[in-house]
């Protein structure tokens, strides 16, 4: 396939590329500051764990569900990830380990529950959502765990070299191209893809429900894992309230990328751009000494922008709709 | 079967009167104190106001939607009758009604929305809770307001029927008749429930489908309002925080109460009285694990695992209960 402009524009991510870059060339133009190393990495340590939080949602709409408590899961990590280490002195791998197994368990208990009961996933995690917060409050009684090894608080802080790179950015890098080969050169994927769009059609092609929905709740648990962890080595301590506000941003990065809810089709690298664009504008917000609740309302009003221009794009595609993201 | 047992029997709501009862007799036997007239006055104010936050959720679901705004809802039209009462001296009653139709007109751009643009109400509400609650943190400027008009603010601490029961569960109690009443044998009810239940079927028999959506929405806001001018009278001043950030967390007994109570998620069936008894349940229970002394971190816990098991339960209760009714 030549890569030609008309082929670019039928993209769902080569339209947020340039809101992206025009962003940011506006903002620059007001303010220089906003292209200043300082910024440039504070910006992508925002960026870095809500890219994994937004994937996190995004493989659980991709199957045409919602996942409520990606953030309870991504809080009861984290404090479990952090209270191994301060009350039983475990090794960092080892804490890891625990944190992942904790999202792999509580993910495959979304999948397990919603497969087998058949009950919309929305009730399922909202259910979930209550148990893994109140398991979460419960050990911790709200305090927070304050002692986090020093590696792991390097890490949180450093960067790259000499560059305003922080080393936290890697790990949602690495986690996005294979979510990007996952759904777009992988079995799974198109699976995940076809059951997103029609159910029946995916079972009747001999496409297993409850192999699909568990694997999709599976990774969506692990990559709140993941997001959990991220934060407990940004802010250097594990508090309970981590993942209590991810609910909105988990959704307007998707949605932004023109993810249609109802199932079967998403793109990562459209998704990866909208957490890049609420993130640049939160950014901007704040450079610009706007109040930081308009951040709220500002994320609520793009959701409904890209709502308006995703259900315009769908009408002018009305005739040749396309199911799949051919990339 | 030999003998045909009433109808009623195989209710939904039947079967949940009988676990209400049930934990009734097991937290006022284990327990001290949840029969004490304290107690049941306590429980009276709690489950009123659950009760209409139910019913406000309950009517989004009949469209199959959903209403994520309704804490936010809630929040903005309390706050905006402080404002009224408080800020510009409006008397209570005229506040009142002002305060319903803030609740309504904000369900109305919900409906409005969701309508026009085809996408789940899910997504839409998403975006109007954070952009409605942040309207009103950035205009109140997250002050409360604590003055309110006596006559007001007194309503929520009267006590009837021996002193029992607060009048804000005569409100709700008149609320769920009203809607009972509504969907059950008035011409619009049944158009909502058609709109709902099918929508294509609803617009080839010539009822407008979108005009019904922004109904339930608009009614939705209104219940929620209902519900806000209650709880601003339980606790005598109208605050920011009242139901949570964003107002989540009036979402949880929002979906216990219709789910529990036999309301489909998917639309065009609906019970006013499961949704009442969901609410009572859910308050019972609450009310009775923190009797038990469980702690307060691990209540949030319960009522998730009792969430799923209630919805749980409720899948395997399909094969047993009537199909044919719709209202209930």
């Amino acid at each position: 396939m030549t890569i030609t402009l008309q082929t670019l524009l039928k993209k769902d991510w080569f339209g947020l590329l340039i809101v992206v870059i025009l962003s940011g060339i506006l903002i620059t133009l007001f303010k220089p500051a906003f292209l200043s190393s300082f910024n440039l990495y504070v910006l992508m340590v925002s960026t870095s764990y809500m890219l994994i939080i937004a994937l996190a949602q995004m493989i659980i709409i991709s199957i045409g569900q919602m996942n409520l408590s990606v953030g309870a899961i991504g809080g009861l990590v984290a404090i479990s990830f952090s209270g191994v280490m301060e009350v039983y002195h475990l090794s960092v791998p080892l804490a890891i380990f625990i944190g992942l197994a904790i999202g792999v368990i509580c993910g495959f208990l979304n999948g397990f529950i919603t497969v087998k009961s058949g009950i919309s996933a929305f009730i399922i995690t909202l259910a979930t959502l209550y148990i893994f917060k109140g398991i979460n409050l419960g050990i911790t009684e709200a305090e927070p765990f304050y002692e986090i090894p020093s590696a792991v608080k390097n890490f949180g802080n450093a960067k790259i070299g000499g560059t305003p790179i922080p080393y936290l950015i890697i790990i949602p890098i690495i986690i996005t191209v294979l979510m990007w080969v996952l759904m777009n050169r992988t079995e799974t994927g198109r699976h995940m893809l076809a059951y997103g769009n029609s159910v029946q059609s995916a079972e009747l092609l001999g496409i297993s429900s409850s192999k699909v929905v568990i694997t999709a709740h599976v990774i969506s648990g692990t990559l709140a894992a993941v997001a959990g962890m991220l934060v407990v080595c940004r802010l250097q301590l594990g508090t309970p309230n981590i993942g209590d506000s991810w609910l909105l941003p988990s959704f307007a990065a998707p949605v932004i990328g023109g993810a249609i809810l109802a199932g079967g089709k998403v793109d990562v690298i459209a998704t990866s751009l909208g957490v890049l664009i609420v993130a640049i504008i939160s950014q901007a917000l704040v450079i610009f000494k706007i109040d930081p609740f308009f951040v709220q309302i500002f994320l609520g009003l793009m959701i409904l922008l890209a709502v308006f221009i995703n259900r315009y794009r769908e009408y002018k595609q009305e005739a040749s709709r396309k199911v799949f993201t051919h990339d | 079967m030999t003998k045909k047992l009433p109808n009623f029997m195989f209710t939904n709501q039947f079967g949940l009167f009988c676990i209400v009862i049930i934990f009734v007799i097991i937290f006022s036997s284990i327990t001290d104190g949840f029969t004490s007239r304290f107690n049941i006055y306590a429980l009276s104010r709690v489950v009123a106001i659950d009760i209409m936050i139910g019913l406000a959720m309950m009517v989004v679901i009949l469209t199959g939607g959903l209403n994520l705004a309704l804490g936010a809802i809630g929040v903005c039209a309390a706050m905006f009758g402080g404002w009224c009462m408080e800020t510009m001296g409006i008397p209570v009653i005229p506040s009142i009604f002002l305060i319903l139709g803030m609740g309504s007109f904000l369900g109305y751009i919900n409906g409005v929305i969701t309508v026009k643009t085809g996408v789940h109400s899910f997504i839409v509400t998403l975006a109007t809770m954070s952009i409605y609650f942040g309207l009103m943190t950035m205009l109140t400027e997250a002050e409360a307001f604590r003055r309110l008009p006596a006559s007001f603010t007194d309503f929520g601490s009267i006590k009837l029927f021996n002193k029992y029961v607060s009048p804000l569960l005569i409100i709700s109690v008149t609320a769920c008749l009203t809607l009972f009443y509504l969907f059950k044998f008035t011409d619009i009810g049944r158009k909502l429930i058609a709109a709902g239940a099918n929508p294509d079927a609803a617009e080839l028999s010539g009822i407008s489908v979108n005009t019904m959506f922004i109904y339930c929405h608009m009614l939705s806001g209104f219940l929620g309002a209902v519900a806000a001018i209650m709880l601003t009278t339980r606790i005598g001043a109208a605050i920011p925080s009242m139901a949570g950030q964003l107002g989540m967390d009036w979402l949880l007994p929002a979906f216990l109460a219709p789910v529990i109570g036999g309301t489909l998620l998917s639309g065009g069936k609906l019970s006013v009285f499961g949704t009442m008894l969901g609410a009572i349940l859910v308050t019972l229970i609450t009310n009775g694990l923190y009797l038990i002394d469980v702690g307060e971190f691990w209540i949030r816990f319960f009522l998730g695992i009792i969430l799923l098991i209630a919805v749980i339960l409720d899948k395997t209760r399909e094969h047993f209960t009537l199909k044919s009714v719709i209202v209930s």
